[in-house]
């Protein structure tokens, strides 16, 4: 009887470096992963529900395609900014952390520009101290790379406005080149195979799920009366 | 230029173009010692292929011609051999006879314009004042050194005494050997500026800020910093001769709002300074800053510790003041 938590062979063949593979073996399903991601109040990001959204000439489905690669780059963002932030990373690969992220700040800044009050926001994030250390890091940094390639290439066939396709291919590229150069930071092949697989949302939003890297925001105000000392 | 011509020329002048070519490029490659090797052979290592000097700022997109400047000549070299076979195809098409073709390409419709356009990439800005806060995720006991077997310093709730998510203010970052990262943490305790040790997964997800807030009890105010520039200054009031404020380190842990208590006024944030004088107050004497019922009475000092301002004050200090921010009070 199949294991139902392994990792479809195609699947182990994306996360080559095992970084999320352990991680993606705790889920029993994508459902409940789904779920998790959901209730952790991030549901918006990856699941973005594009009613009432209208970025000017976009169709509904080019809006959520839009908003799901925002959900991608707000992570990819905070991740090299509170890296680059913290000062843990040295050499190559805090060059690296700092001409990606900046990178990724701008895709952002694109996507919200382009979709005004239909983007979603930007949820809390805890990466958990692999921000802190430069093998985790690098780990995490190729996984999110290859997992940010994989989900464009699925993306780009569905938007149906040329003018957006255009846009998610000249991202979809320099994404591409970042996992080259954090593969090669790394110590991988940073092109594997001939052809790279398409990653479908369903996959995309278990592997982010499984990172617990969107967490729940702290509560920060509240509304009891003052007992402070006066 | 009849047909004939045209083709004869493309036939004699553009080999005569490559050849030219290849001959001064394998002569200067000869003179400096050229040779190609494998990729594998890379001898920059991780730092993999640059076509800029490596003193450039890597988000700097200098123009085309500093980049040819900036390549080594080998590179220049290789690109001579490359241009040959070009512009020998150049020629060749620059004097062939009209295809069938042309007409057809002409009739392309253009490229799209992209809807979008991603901004040139701007790196992070050098910030002052910058701290990090992190909420508690777990209770758990706070040490007087990193790693499971230090002395215990604090217990660690993962609430506040106002129902809100406990935040603390990271100092430092430590990993023993076997233990994991270990996060050093102010600790809302007495005495005022206890630290201790918590491990790093106990904590959830870094919240980084630029803002500080400066208590002035001799000039009895409090201005507030963005990057190190003043963005808020307003008198205040402060603790009275029997129960002073006390000075020190300090950070804001929360804010309350919407709550039925005057002497408040209409915000009130908490800190994680406590009162040394009134240890008994209910939840335990923490310092707030908040407004007021009695505006005549700022600035003063008139508290029982508390850092007090006119309600106009504490509001535009609302707008301004992120829950984490360090409160310093000299």
């Amino acid at each position: 009887m199949a294991d139902p938590t392994a990792l479809p062979q195609w699947l182990e063949r994306f996360d080559r470096d095992g970084a999320l593979a352990e991680a993606a073996c705790q889920l029993t399903t994508t459902r409940r992963s789904l779920l998790g991601l959901a209730a952790a109040g991030a549901g918006a990001t990856l699941l973005a529900d594009p009613a009432g959204a209208a970025a000017a000439g976009a169709s509904r489905s080019d809006v959520s395609i839009l908003n799901y690669a925002l959900g991608l780059e707000y992570i990819q963002a905070s991740f090299y900014t509170e890296a680059e932030r913290l000062g843990a990373l040295h050499g190559p690969l805090a060059e690296q952390a700092h001409v990606v992220g900046a990178h990724e700040r701008a895709h952002v800044a694109a996507f919200r520009k382009v979709l005004g009050a239909a983007a979603i926001k930007e949820p809390t994030f805890n990466f958990q101290g692999v921000t802190e250390d430069p093998a985790a890091f690098r780990r995490t940094a190729v996984a999110l790379e290859d997992l940010s390639v994989a989900a464009y290439k699925y993306q780009a066939p569905r938007i149906r406005s040329p003018a957006y396709l255009q846009a998610a291919i000249a991202i979809h590229s320099v994404e591409a080149r970042h996992a080259a150069w954090i593969r090669r930071l790394a110590g991988v092949l940073p092109a594997a195979t001939a052809f790279d697989k398409p990653l479908a949302p369903p996959a995309v939003n278990a592997l982010v799920a499984s990172t617990h890297f969107v967490s729940t925001p702290p509560q920060m105000t509240g509304h009891a009366a003052p007992k402070f000392t006066g | 230029m009849p047909t004939r011509t045209r083709r004869l020329l493309a036939l004699v002048v553009a080999p005569a173009i490559a050849l030219a070519a290849v001959v001064a490029v394998t002569r200067r490659g000869r003179a400096r010692g050229l040779e190609l090797r494998p990729p594998g052979a890379d001898p920059v290592g991780a730092r993999g292929l640059e076509l800029r000097p490596p003193s450039a700022d890597p988000l700097s997109e200098a123009p085309a011609a500093d980049v040819a400047h900036a390549m080594p000549r080998r590179s220049r070299a290789g690109l001579t051999l490359l241009a040959a076979p070009v512009l020998a195809l150049a020629a060749v098409a620059a004097f062939a006879p009209r295809s069938g073709s042309t007409p057809a390409l002409a009739a392309l419709p253009p490229p799209p314009r992209p809807a979008l356009v991603v901004p040139r990439p701007v790196g992070l800005a050098p910030v002052r004042d910058a701290s990090r806060v992190a909420p508690v995720r777990r209770a758990v006991p706070a040490l007087a050194a990193p790693g499971p077997g230090a002395a215990r310093v604090a217990s660690l709730s993962t609430r506040t005494p106002e129902g809100t998510t406990n935040v603390v203010e990271l100092l430092g970052t430590a990993r023993p050997e076997r233990s994991g990262f270990w996060q050093r943490i102010r600790l809302a305790v007495l005495p005022n500026g206890t630290t201790g040790w918590v491990p790093r997964s106990a904590l959830g997800g870094l919240i980084s800020l630029d803002t500080r807030l400066v208590v002035d009890r001799a000039r009895l105010r409090a201005t507030l910093l963005r990057d190190g520039v003043p963005i808020f200054s307003a008198p205040i009031g402060i603790g009275g001769a029997g129960t002073p404020t006390p000075a020190g380190e300090f950070y804001v842990r929360d804010v309350l709002t919407r709550y039925r208590s005057p002497m408040y006024g209409p915000i009130a944030f908490g800190t994680s300074a406590r009162s040394a004088t009134i240890t008994d107050w209910p939840a335990g004497g923490y310092i707030g800053i908040h407004g007021t019922d009695q505006p005549g009475l700022i600035p003063g000092r008139i508290s029982h510790g508390c850092i007090r301002m006119r309600n106009a004050d504490i509001l535009r200090l609302a707008a301004l003041m992120p829950v984490g921010t360090p409160v310093i009070v000299r």
